[in-house]
């Protein structure tokens, strides 16, 4: 740059650049005004929700749901402001016992698990004020599992299998699956209803229903205000508005309710300073390390069995997570159809583990071919020390484990297949969560030979996982038990750890218990003001 | 003035080209975003559709030949996330980083040329100390921190002021304070450096033997002066705030530009993406426009011929007088 010298600033040059200066100075402050008026400050709704607040639940979710797509209700996002609150399933499945509960069904039978009829309750209307006939549920499904659309829903309950939707009259409806199908209604429970003019052909991102609470407005980026609906069938929810806001920090979250600018706060830690505002659930939710058994060590079963031998759970949910934590032996907890309480956590036991990999090694087993431990940012609290102690306690049993901390994205390129092929051995951490409630929505994934997230399978797993899944009542508890005892025996894909707990934050106003669905479906009609 | 603006403009739209085709290239790189939208389980066929409906099948160049082709008819494409138009989202988000950061930056330049006048009129003295302890301070302390402090304190402790948010005036505060203190740190630096070098100019002893009173001493000859490196920095700063508010408006729940581009790549979301990336890259363009304008009509030894080199030149603190003693090197 060069610089011109002038002979020194006049009068007029001064005035003009305080005018100037004067100029730029306004017009900042102007575009601010005029932005904070087109964008953001709204002091319009300051005024009405302090006003308000007495009437209206205030709820502060982790992040903005990207759609309110009723058939996309099995991302967490959307389902917790969905599912049960501005739409509802035929069926329900009880969080605490496990049953299933008539909701937009009242009853339903089948004579040979193929084919199954639904009888639909009358006088319900959906927020537009049309009724609900058989037609809608049956439109609900075809449009679900049988279009192009792409729904969640399908691939994660339904598979590649459609079904058949026949319209008896306008309150029953009936479905009938490829095969015997034992577990229909139970799928059947994921599908939220719409109405039958709704479009097969495009996603809708705010939904009609027929729940308790309709969509008053979603203001992008800040915040989705519903309120009860006038017309609806069951009981009016205690609360004649709600309002969901969004914060990616924990902190954030838990400090809304203890400043009170919240009622509830989902997804918080200990760590979030909630203090006794926290309230535990059991979340449904496993942790384990899945072994990829196609390159050595991991293909011979004495270092899976190391792997299992080598890690302190007892330990890490102790120092780690306080105690809250449960030390794990199977993909699912207590309470979820097919769990074998009988099966317990491997013991921590290094000298075993060493030996065993020393074995392994003697018989000709790299063991020191290089592992990578595959583990999320941010998956849950924690978590990059939990990777960190596992790595320092496998290398201790005589393993080569080099720690990865990936975002979402790349991890579930190690998650799911086709899995990451030019890398060595791979021990993947995994965060199952299994919401259905049976047990087959984890060993058809996780188990099967050739499961979306398994990595090894034997043809006797599959033909055991292929007749639980036909069975009923005991039969089907036991067959899935003894899946769980089969793998820790004979496959050891995993190395389980724990079995985790959730937290909401509560304010004192508010009388509500969590449960184990309360992280991907917060029913807003169960929470009332406290008394 | 206006063939200096077409040049500008001209000059700099093969950049903004550049940006957008690295940022299209780059994201799909990192990977395909099917895994992220479909379920866990879905099927060989199910992951093809989803290839095809999003366009994601063709060879990149043709991706880039059709987004080209979109943008010239102003069509940003759609958003994977939410299904929105790419541009409706970006252009949502942008006044709210704006707004967060021009009214930053008009705090943070009011009390810098307050706070580091005060510290120029005595280099060294008691009032520069603090000054300039106070300014390292405050261009140092991690936002993220700071941000968490402040909640705690204001929000929670006291009850002043909300955690978050949006609504009301009130919610304002929190995030400005946290955003404020880098650019004033720097600025307080800046400020006190120019007005040092100012107060020492022979016009000014001119003045002050001409009688003029410290106030218009400081006022009227050396501010003026001073105020061309600060814009400098300021502008500098001001591209900063508008590009890296991203940890406060994730924070408190802002929702700007910053966040939602972080979503975006954490999401795959490549559409929106480029949106936003195109919209922050033109704001900055714009912004660095008005910098060189402001610039040269405030310091009239600049003509706007020699503006685009500003950034070379301009210095934060005046250079140290040549050292007139010859170098070893000279020497031998």
């Amino acid at each position: 740059m060069t610089f011109e010298p002038t002979s020194g600033s006049s009068e007029k040059t001064g005035s003009a650049k305080r005018r100037l200066a004067l100029a730029l100075t306004s017009a900042a402050v102007g575009s601010t005004m005029l932005l904070s008026g087109c964008a953001v400050a709204n002091s319009e709704n300051a005024e009405g929700s302090t006003a308000e607040a007495s009437d209206t639940l205030r709820v502060v979710l982790q992040q903005e749901p990207p759609t309110l797509e009723p058939c996309e209700s099995n991302l967490t996002s959307t389902g917790v402001i969905d599912r049960s609150t501005i739409t509802e399933p035929l069926v329900e499945r009880n969080p605490s016992t496990g049953e299933l509960e008539p909701k937009l069904a009242t009853e339903w039978s089948s004579e040979d698990d193929t084919t199954w009829t639904f009888k639909l309750r009358e006088g319900v209307t959906f927020h537009d004020g049309s009724d609900f006939t058989a037609e809608d549920a049956a439109h609900t499904i075809e449009r679900a599992v049988n279009s192009q659309l792409g729904c969640n829903v399908e691939g994660y309950v339904f598979g590649d299998d459609d079904l058949t939707v026949e319209v008896v009259d306008d309150t029953t409806l009936s479905v009938t699956a490829v095969g015997p199908d034992p577990i229909l209604p139970l799928r059947l429970s994921f599908l939220e209803v719409v109405p039958s003019e709704t479009s097969d052909t495009e996603k809708v991102r705010e939904p009609i229903g027929t729940g308790p609470y309709k969509l008053d407005e979603w203001q992008a980026g800040q915040k989705i205000t519903v309120s009860a609906y006038d017309g609806y069938w069951g009981e009016a929810p205690a609360f004649p508005k709600a309002e969901y806001q969004w914060r990616a920090e924990g902190t954030v979250r838990a400090a809304m309710v203890t400043s009170g600018e919240a009622d509830i706060a989902m997804g918080l830690s200990p760590e979030d300073n909630i203090g006794d505002l926290g309230v535990p659930y059991p979340n449904n939710e496993t942790v384990a390390l899945r072994m990829h058994t196609d390159k050595p060590p991991f293909n011979d079963i004495r270092v899976r069995q190391a792997v299992n031998y080598a890690i302190d759970k007892e330990g890490i949910v102790a120092s780690l997570y306080g105690g809250r934590e449960k030390v794990a032996a199977q993909l699912v907890p207590e309470g979820i159809v097919g769990h074998n309480a009988g099966l317990e956590g491997w013991p921590f036991d290094l000298e075993q583990a060493k030996s065993l990999v020393a074995e392994a090694q003697a018989d000709g087993v790299d063991t020191s071919a290089p592992i990578s431990l595959i583990v999320r940012n941010a998956q849950f609290p924690k978590i990059q020390e939990l990777g960190q102690v596992l790595q320092e306690q496998l290398k201790q049993a005589g393993l080569n484990v080099e720690l990865k901390m990936l975002e979402t994205s790349q991890h579930l390129q190690y998650q799911v297949r086709p899995f990451v092929e030019d890398e060595g051995a791979i021990l993947h951490m995994t965060q199952h969560g299994n919401q259905a409630g049976d047990a087959a929505f984890t060993v058809d994934q996780y188990m099967l030979t050739d499961g979306a997230q398994s990595a090894f399978g034997t043809p006797e797993l599959d033909a055991m996982i292929q007749e639980a899944n036909a069975a009923t009542g005991d039969e089907r508890q036991s067959a899935f038990e003894e899946i769980f005892a089969y793998q820790n025996e004979e496959v050891v894909q995993f190395a389980h750890i724990m079995h985790q707990t959730g937290m909401i934050g509560k304010a004192e106003t508010i009388d509500y218990e969590p449960n184990s669905s309360t992280g991907d479906e917060l029913r807003l009609a169960e929470i009332k003001p406290a008394q | 003035m206006l063939t200096y603006l077409r040049k500008r403009i001209v000059s700099s739209a093969l950049p903004l080209v550049v940006v957008v085709i690295g940022v299209f290239a780059l994201a799909r790189m990192t990977g395909n975003p099917a895994s992220l939208y479909l379920p866990l389980n879905a099927t060989e066929q199910m992951r093809e559709d989803f290839a095809t409906r999003n366009g994601l099948d063709q060879p990149l160049l043709v991706q880039m030949a059709d987004y080209f082709g979109g943008v010239l008819q102003l069509d940003f494409g759609t958003s994977l996330r939410t299904g929105e138009s790419a541009a409706a989202m970006a252009l949502r988000a942008f006044p709210a980083t704006l707004q967060l950061a021009l009214t930053t930056m008009i705090l943070a330049i009011v009390l810098a040329v307050i706070v580091g006048s005060w510290a120029a009129l005595k280099p060294n003295g008691i009032a520069d100390r603090i000054a300039s302890f106070v300014s390292m301070a405050a261009a140092s302390i991690p936002d993220f921190w700071l941000a968490i402090v402040g909640i705690w304190i204001f929000a929670i402790s006291l009850g002043w002021l909300p955690t978050s948010g949006v609504v009301g005036a009130e919610a304002w505060i929190l995030p400005i304070a946290t955003l404020v203190m880098r650019p004033f740190g720097a600025l307080v630096q800046v400020v006190r450096g120019a007005m040092v070098s100012a107060l020492s100019e022979p016009y000014i002893k001119l003045a002050r033997s001409k009688g003029a009173s410290q106030k218009r001493v400081v006022t009227r000859h050396a501010l003026r002066n001073a105020a061309a490196p600060a814009l400098t920095v300021a502008g500098d700063l001001m591209v900063g705030l508008v590009n890296g508010a991203v940890v406060v408006e994730t924070i408190f729940g802002w929702p700007g530009i910053g966040k939602l581009m972080i979503d975006s790549i954490l999401q795959r979301d490549f559409a929106v993406l480029q949106a936003a990336v195109l919209l922050t890259a033109i704001a900055i363009f714009v912004l660095n426009i008005l910098i060189d304008l402001a610039y040269a009509l405030l310091d009239p030894r600049v003509r706007p011929a020699s503006a685009s080199a500003r950034r070379k030149k301009a210095p934060a603190r005046p250079a140290a007088p040549a050292d007139p003693t010859p170098t070893a090197t000279a020497q031998a």
